[in-house]
């Protein structure tokens, strides 16, 4: 009896054991939300996962923050930072700090480190797949589209944070002073900043390869990037530089086969990406977009958010007035603020001088398209450099451009400096509301004057002038990055 | 166990005879069956019967021990008696003689490790709807964050400080021997025999891993108690009550006093910010005013409301002056009912319930509303066999208010909205002219209001919803087999699952899913199976007794998640799916979590006088790599009955004495909280679903960390426990010292590398405090008892290593010397009386600088530019000294019972309160009460700067000023209670009735209306559902 039972109980032990599954195996847990580092470089077709990752990320949030949702987010960060756009009310809290200046210099603000880590997040990313060539085998085709944008990404990335938190690039001069890190491969070490001349240099190479190995991409659609928007990242990178030589080639060759929007492509809302004239964009579809957080959901005019609503974007009443009665683009902006073609709701403000440029799908779907770069920028980039480098073709060009959009429109006769200002003009008005501003005023080393015109004490902070040398232009490098690098040093 | 019921006659010297008596209690003298009587010292006991008669063998000069369990013991020396009647007395705060530990009970007395246990007793007239609401000021060396007003929430609990930064700090869940997987709301307060807070590595460290942070184990009920004693009783508990708002809100202006602040906010920018002269400034504020705050309530024209000298029109009366809060507070109800019976049937112990709890929070859209049934059923099969099964299910159904932690800043936010709105403001659409409501319409939409443009936020929380349905089912089952006279074979399993489906509805008329409104269903399954095995042997030879614990336990853990979202209303007000156009988001994922270990425990006592536990247990953890998941954890701890040694023993006045110490290294992994740290943490992933449109993307999201490895906790314990005076004053002293290894720290990378960081073990913290928990009987006599409870703890956390020389988080810096939760802030000085700038003390750089902003205050160098502020450590979240006091008086039928929890020390940073501090910058925003006591005029002593619409950023600024004493004392609960006589109850076979009215949060006391004090561990403030008062009425009857 007493034998028989511990047979029964030593029987039970190992039935017992058995079903516990006492080897690793049942330690060894796969997550369903994610895949392993190691997939994303074992295979082209990975790689383009990869890419398309970086892709979304131009429009996903940051920080949990409904201001920072990728790129748009920092197109309304730069032309918050300049006097063409107007923000019509005090209320919100997206970007306000931004117009204020009140977080540029504060290195442990939200708004200072986003776009820091926005922009190396997508320098990781890329570079993940660019050292992935040692050990990726398959088409070498599929292999160069992949890493040829990836390079774009990299050099899109330090040209936008070598813009905004390093001092401007001196055109002509040595430009040693500290940039920003170089990140060229995929590592949790801290970099050093590396002079401007160096990240610039790095960016041109990067690019040059990235137009090398995208030299026959037909990319599916203007989420990708091609030779196209290569060429004209370097040309906008000239630009930058003041190097105008190159700056014009290289404007003129990325333009190359887009066609200038129509009137009516141009008054349709500006939320198509597969408009000839748009170079390079995001396409959001509904259930990838971020219902509050969206280039649409801060900038349109149809969108109701509380930003659209309380905040509507206004345009510089001295800007608006350099519009020309004829210009198809007077009818971005309603002096009246009505807009009665749009048939808000009550709960919208109505302020003089907003914008109807750019239109969401519906009031309550805050998608559009968001437009990087168009062929406008690249005639504007041309007219700008010429005009600088006195080639008297700059008004041929403008002409090209400006034609488009006033049926009235003539050449230009001025020259000189007043041909500059006459293509600034230009640039300011067809670029409104798309992020160009404050890396204008920076690169230029021009003031910020917002007097006498409609921007509002309660809006600015009283923040209505501000020299070139104001330290304010110059984002600081973010306290964590200064925390957590030791061979960084901060500016 | 403890029950010695078997009488072995020793051979004694006195002249042993026989004596008899009855047993009865005090309120009523009726008899009390079951009680058992000792001999002191020896085996020799007896139970009384059913009338509470007894007879026991017994000579001069020894003494007689009465005990039952919720009563006071009572010994009486014999000393020629042939009779001894005695009459006992219910006690509350008697300390059970057996205390839940790992894997098994321990008599007190034999117990070597810090434990406190919870008795259901104790809370079962209390409105407790989450079991470990009874824990809040239980327990010396605990911390409460009380869970919120929602109904069904349940607090946080912190034991012995703060272990972790990057995981968990919460403790283990153990229902019934296994890790709980369910939701504790699921658990019927009244199903609980026991809730025991194991505090020290001795008591934990079976639990090896993810013991770190303490265990909370929750013991529920069954046919016996848990001194084995047979419970044949049928119970039933009806309450009914109401709810309501506990802590108070925040005192701010009314709509008098609004304006004018507005009004001189506006002038000051234009005169002090701006460059216009005091007088132009004036007639324009005057002038604009209206255009400022968009509503005219003062029935005089818009540009009369304030005079340009700044004061009301004195002709203003008011049209309206709608209260906001008013209409999304309401009386909650409160209606509880439960019944249980349990008993023996042959060889069979049972337990059922049924329960049922409704309540209503004092929110509107607020409730909780559950059913719970248990059985819980042990049989001795055979004689080497016992096999139990406990099953609960519970099924819930919750409306929920907006959580306002998630959501703290956002619009919908009931709590911070309803405080933010300016008191001239109309919640509906009113007459401008009248000031009467406009018929046909409703809520006002706020288009011009410049407070919350466009939203209503209490016709948004009324039309929008969110229910929970929770699904409950525990299981535990266990066969037990005797074999070989001293060994016992358990095998266990237990399974937890909970589904909750969660329905969201946001409305299409106003608010953030305006116009389409949109629908959610969030859909989780959580379910947790623990397999154990256990071979247990004990053994006593003469003087020596062992008890040997070999054990295996397996547990997993998965978590179903699905989640779908579609805009567009089709038909009004139905919130299915069905009938919405647009598909916004459907996912869903899983995780798990597994662990295994495999444990042994020695324990071993000399003449029931020297006691020594040891324990090791290596574990793994499926967060971490193959290489180095494995580790071990152990624990060894001491005791010392000084009352059985003969110097003591004698000493007439020490009841008991007992030193014992305990030192162990227990394990954390973060146990169940993926939040704290991923399931996954030891992996280098990239996150699916960054789809580009249709195409397929992945992204980089985690770094990984191979060689991550378990957080390990050294911990010290050494207490003297004591029962003084005849068990009139008993206590605890206790000492602890926690140190964590290894700290597993989110360990910041260069944002320039592309990832925020990744995990690692780097750090050591400790924390160490001392706790005093004394109770006494300062009145006892027959009809009158009068207790006094105390606890006290100290808590000193502090870092000793980290991977970073500093790490700024929010409002705290971690430095090594200094502890996780101590502000790091710019240092307010006050304000100018020259002309009410903010001045903050000004950092060296910008001293040097000497700018326009610096200024020389009485030998101070300070600033008016917030950005050149001296940041400082100035205070810490982490109490001086926290803990609780409780009375209980006693007389005759009727007892009172007060609970009260108290902090000295540390501060809280209260954000909540600088919202309505702004310096009128935010037209049409609240404002505090305390703005009246800004700078006005130059001379002017205040520490409010003055009113300022341009100088939001510099006076509004973070910093010292925001904190404010975290000291409280709040009035956790009260109870009165009376049991009717029995004499009156019997004749309608009641053997126990007691009627009670109850109070839950009564009030707390805190250094400023509005606060709710020690509302988080590390001091901050959320706009959240502060906790509700609860009221109840009540009978329990035990048939």
């Amino acid at each position: 009896m007493k034998y028989n039972k511990i047979t029964l109980i030593a029987g039970l032990t190992v039935l017992m054991m058995s079903m516990t599954a006492c080897d690793d195996q049942f330690l060894n847990t796969v997550p369903t939300e994610d895949v392993s580092d190691a997939v994303v470089t074992s295979s082209p077709a990975n790689m383009m996962l990869g890419i398309n990752g970086i892709h979304r990320s131009m429009y996903v949030r940051y920080l949990s923050c409904q201001g920072c949702v990728g790129l748009g987010a920092l197109m309304i960060f730069s032309d918050s930072m300049g006097e063409d756009v107007v923000f019509t009310r005090t209320t919100n809290t997206w970007h306000t700090g931004i117009y204020k200046f009140e977080v540029q210099q504060n290195a442990n603000a939200r708004d200072n480190l986003f776009p820091w880590l926005f922009h190396y997040q997508m320098i990781r990313n890329a570079n993940v797949i660019i050292s992935g060539e040692d050990n990726v085998t398959g088409d070498q085709v599929a292999i160069d589209i992949a890493i040829g944008q990836a390079l774009v990404y990299r050099a899109f990335g330090h040209l936008m944070v070598v813009q905004m938190y390093a001092d401007r690039y001196v055109p002509g001069g040595a430009n040693t002073q500290a940039g920003v890190p170089l990140v060229l491969t995929p590592s949790n070490d801290g970099q050093p900043r590396s002079t401007v001349a160096a990240v610039y240099q790095q960016i041109h190479d990067d690019l040059d390869e990235a137009a090398r190995r995208l030299q026959s991409y037909n990319r599916p659609n203007k989420s990708h990037l091609d030779r196209s928007v290569a060429l004209g990242l370097r040309a906008r990178a000239f630009l930058a530089q003041g190097n105008y030589t190159e700056a014009a080639s290289y404007a003129a060759q990325a333009r190359n086969g887009y066609p200038l929007m129509s009137h009516g492509e141009l008054l349709g809302g500006f939320n198509d990406y597969t408009i000839g004239e748009w170079m390079w964009g995001s396409h959001i579809t509904l259930d990838q977009s971020d219902r509050f957080g969206n280039f649409g959901a801060n900038i349109s005019r149809n969108n109701s958010t509380i930003v659209t609503r309380t905040n509507p974007r206004a345009i510089d009443t001295r800007l608006y007035n350099q519009i020309s009665a004829t210009d198809v683009r007077a009818e971005w902006f309603d002096p009246t603020g009505a807009h009665t073609e749009l048939g808000l709701p009550n709960n919208f403000s109505r302020h003089p001088y907003t914008h109807q440029k750019f239109i969401a799908v519906s009031e309550q779907d805050s998608r559009m398209d968001v437009p990087y770069m168009r062929a406008a920028e690249m005639y504007l980039i041309e007219a700008e450099a010429k005009a600088r480098l006195n080639d008297p073709t700059a008004a041929d060009v403008l002409f090209d451009l400006v034609s488009t959009r006033d049926p009235n429109y003539v050449r230009s006769s001025n020259t000189g400096q007043a041909l500059i200002d006459e293509v600034m003009i230009q640039r300011r008005i067809e670029l409104w509301g798309e992020g160009f501003r404050y890396y204008d005023l920076k690169r230029l080393a021009q003031p910020l004057d917002r007097t006498g015109a409609n921007h509002s004490t309660q809006a600015t902070g009283g923040l209505f002038e501000m020299q070139p040398d104001d330290d304010r232009w110059t984002f600081l490098i973010p306290q964590s990055e200064l925390d957590a690098n030791p061979n960084i040093d901060g500016n | 166990m403890l029950v010695g019921i078997a009488a072995s006659v020793n051979a004694q010297n006195q002249q042993e005879r026989t004596i008899s008596g009855v047993v009865t209690t005090v309120v009523d003298d009726t008899p009390l069956a079951g009680v058992t009587v000792l001999v002191k010292n020896t085996t020799r006991g007896q139970i009384t019967d059913l009338e509470g008669r007894y007879t026991i063998r017994v000579a001069d000069g020894e003494t007689l021990v009465f005990r039952y369990i919720g009563f006071v013991s009572i010994e009486i020396p014999i000393d020629g008696q042939t009779t001894v009647n005695v009459s006992m007395r219910e006690d509350f705060t008697q300390l059970d003689d057996v205390i839940v530990t790992a894997f098994g009970t321990i008599n007190r007395e034999e117990f070597v490790g810090s434990a406190v246990q919870i008795s259901g007793r104790q809370f079962e007239q209390r409105s407790i709807t989450s079991a470990t609401q009874a824990v809040e000021g239980a327990s010396a060396g605990v911390l409460i964050s009380p869970g919120s007003g929602q109904p069904g929430s349940s607090p946080s609990i912190r034991v012995r400080g703060i272990g972790s930064v990057s995981s968990s700090n919460a403790p283990l869940i153990v229902v019934d021997g296994s890790i709980f997987a369910g939701e504790l709301a699921s658990i019927n307060p009244n199903d609980i025999e026991t809730i025991t807070v194991l505090k020290d590595a001795a008591s934990t460290s079976l639990y090896g891993s993810g013991a770190a942070n303490g265990v909370i184990m929750i013991t529920t009920k069954s046919g016996r108690s848990l001194s084995g004693a047979a419970r044949e009783q049928i119970n039933v508990r009806v309450s009914q009550g109401y709810t309501s708002r506990s802590i108070p809100e925040y005192e701010r202006v009314n709509s008098m006093q609004y304006a004018p602040l507005i009004w001189e906010s506006y002038r000051n920018s234009l005169h002090y910010s701006g460059n216009q002269t005091l007088e132009a400034a004036s007639t324009r504020a005057t002038q604009d005013l209206f255009s400022l705050i968009r509503y005219n309530p003062y029935g005089v024209p818009n540009d009369q409301i304030v005079g340009i000298d700044g004061s009301l029109n004195p002709n203003a009366r008011l049209l309206w002056e709608d209260d906001w809060q008013d209409e999304i507070t309401q009386v909650g109800a409160r209606s509880n009912f439960d019944m249980s019976y349990s008993g023996l049937a042959g060889n069979t112990d049972y337990f059922a319930s049924f329960g049922y709890l409704s309540e209503t929070g004092y929110i509107i859209n607020s409730d909780f509303e559950r059913y719970n049934a248990r059985l819980n059923v042990n049989s001795m099969l055979r004689d080497w066999m016992k096999v139990g099964i406990n099953t609960a299910v519970a099924l819930g159904e919750s409306n929920q208010a907006i959580d306002g932690v998630s959501s703290n800043a956002s619009f919908v936010n009931p709590y911070r909205s309803t405080r933010l709105m300016g008191p001239i403001y109309p919640l509906f659409v009113r007459d401008p002219v009248t000031g009467e409501r406009v018929p046909g319409t409703s809520y006002d939409a706020g288009i011009n209001r410049p407070e919350q443009t466009g939203r209503n936020v209490v016709q948004e929380n009324i039309l929008n919803s969110e229910l929970e349905k929770n699904t409950n089912m525990n299981i535990r089952t266990f066969g037990e087999f005797y074999f070989l006279d001293d060994f016992i074979f358990t095998i266990s399993a237990a399974v937890d699952r909970r589904h909750l489906n969660v329905d969201r509805y946001r409305n299409p008329i106003i608010g953030d899913a305006a116009p389409g409104g949109d629908a959610y269903r969030t859909a989780i399954t959580n379910t947790g199976i623990t397999l154990s095995q256990l071979l247990n042997y004990r053994k006593s030879f003469d003087r020596h007794n062992v008890a040997v614990l070999l054990g295996h336990e397996s547990f997993q853990f998965e978590r179903n998640y699905m989640f779908t979202r579609r805009g567009g209303e089709v038909t009004d007000g139905n919130g299915e799916l069905i009938n919405y156009v647009d598909l916004l988001a459907g996912t869903s994922n899983t995780r798990e979590y597994r662990k295994e270990g495999y444990f042994a425990r020695v324990n071993y006592d000399l003449d029931s006088k020297y006691y020594i536990s040891a324990s090791i247990r290596r574990d793994a953890s499926s967060r971490f790599s193959q290489d180095v998941r494995w580790n071990n954890f152990w624990s060894v701890g001491m005791a010392w009955r000084l009352d059985q040694e003969d110097f003591i023993r004698n000493v007439s006045w020490i009841n008991s004495m007992k030193l014992r110490g305990s030192y162990g290294q227990v394990g954390n992994d973060s146990n169940l909280s993926h939040g704290a740290l991923s399931f996954y943490a030891y992996q280098a992933l990239y996150q699916l679903g960054y789809n580009n449109a249709a195409e397929a993307g992945i992204l980089l999201s985690t770094a990984g960390n191979p060689l991550l490895q378990w957080e390990s906790n050294d911990q010290t314990d050494i207490a003297l426990e004591f029962e003084l005076f005849n068990s009139r004053l008993i206590g605890t002293v206790e000492y602890y010292n926690r140190e964590t290894a290894d700290l597993i720290f989110d360990v910041p990378l260069p944002r320039s590398s592309g990832l925020n960081s990744y995990p690692d073990n780097i750090g050591t913290m400790f924390n160490r405090g001392i706790e005093l928990t004394v109770g006494a009987d300062v009145i006892r006599n027959r009809d009158l008892v009068w207790n006094l409870s105390v606890n006290a703890s100290t808590l000193r956390n502090e870092f000793k290593k980290l991977p970073q020389d500093e790490i700024i988080t929010g409002t705290k810096k971690l430095v090594v010397g200094r502890s996780i939760f101590d502000y790091w802030l710019r240092q307010w000085y006050g304000v100018d009386p020259a002309d009410g700038s903010a001045l903050f003390v000004a950092s060296e750089d910008a001293i040097a600088a000497n700018g326009a902003d610096i200024r020389d205050m009485n030998g101070t160098m300070v600033t008016t530019n917030q950005n050149n502020a001296e940041f400082a450590f100035v205070g810490t979240a982490i109490p001086d000294l926290f803990g609780s006091f409780s009375s209980t008086v006693s007389y005759k039928g009727f007892t009172l019972s007060t609970l009260f929890t108290y902090q000295v020390g540390g501060k809280t940073y209260d954000s909540n309160y600088a919202l309505i501090m702004h310096p009128g910058s935010e037209y049409g925003r609240a404002m505090s009460a305390d703005i009246l006591n800004r700078w006005q005029q130059p001379g002017d002593i205040t520490n409010v700067p003055r009113l300022d619409a341009n100088q939001s950023a510099a006076f509004s600024a973070a910093s010292s000023r925001w904190l404010v004493d975290s000291d409280y004392v709040a009035l956790r609960n009260v109870n009165l209670s009376y049991q009717l006589p029995r004499s009156l109850t019997t004749q309608y076979g009641v053997s126990r009735a007691t009627v009670y009215a109850n109070g839950e949060n009564l009030f707390q006391n805190t250094a400023r209306t509005g606060l709710e004090a020690a509302q988080q561990f590390n001091g901050t403030t959320q706009n959240r559902y502060t906790p509700s008062r609860v009221f109840t009425v009540g009978i329990n009857l035990t048939l």
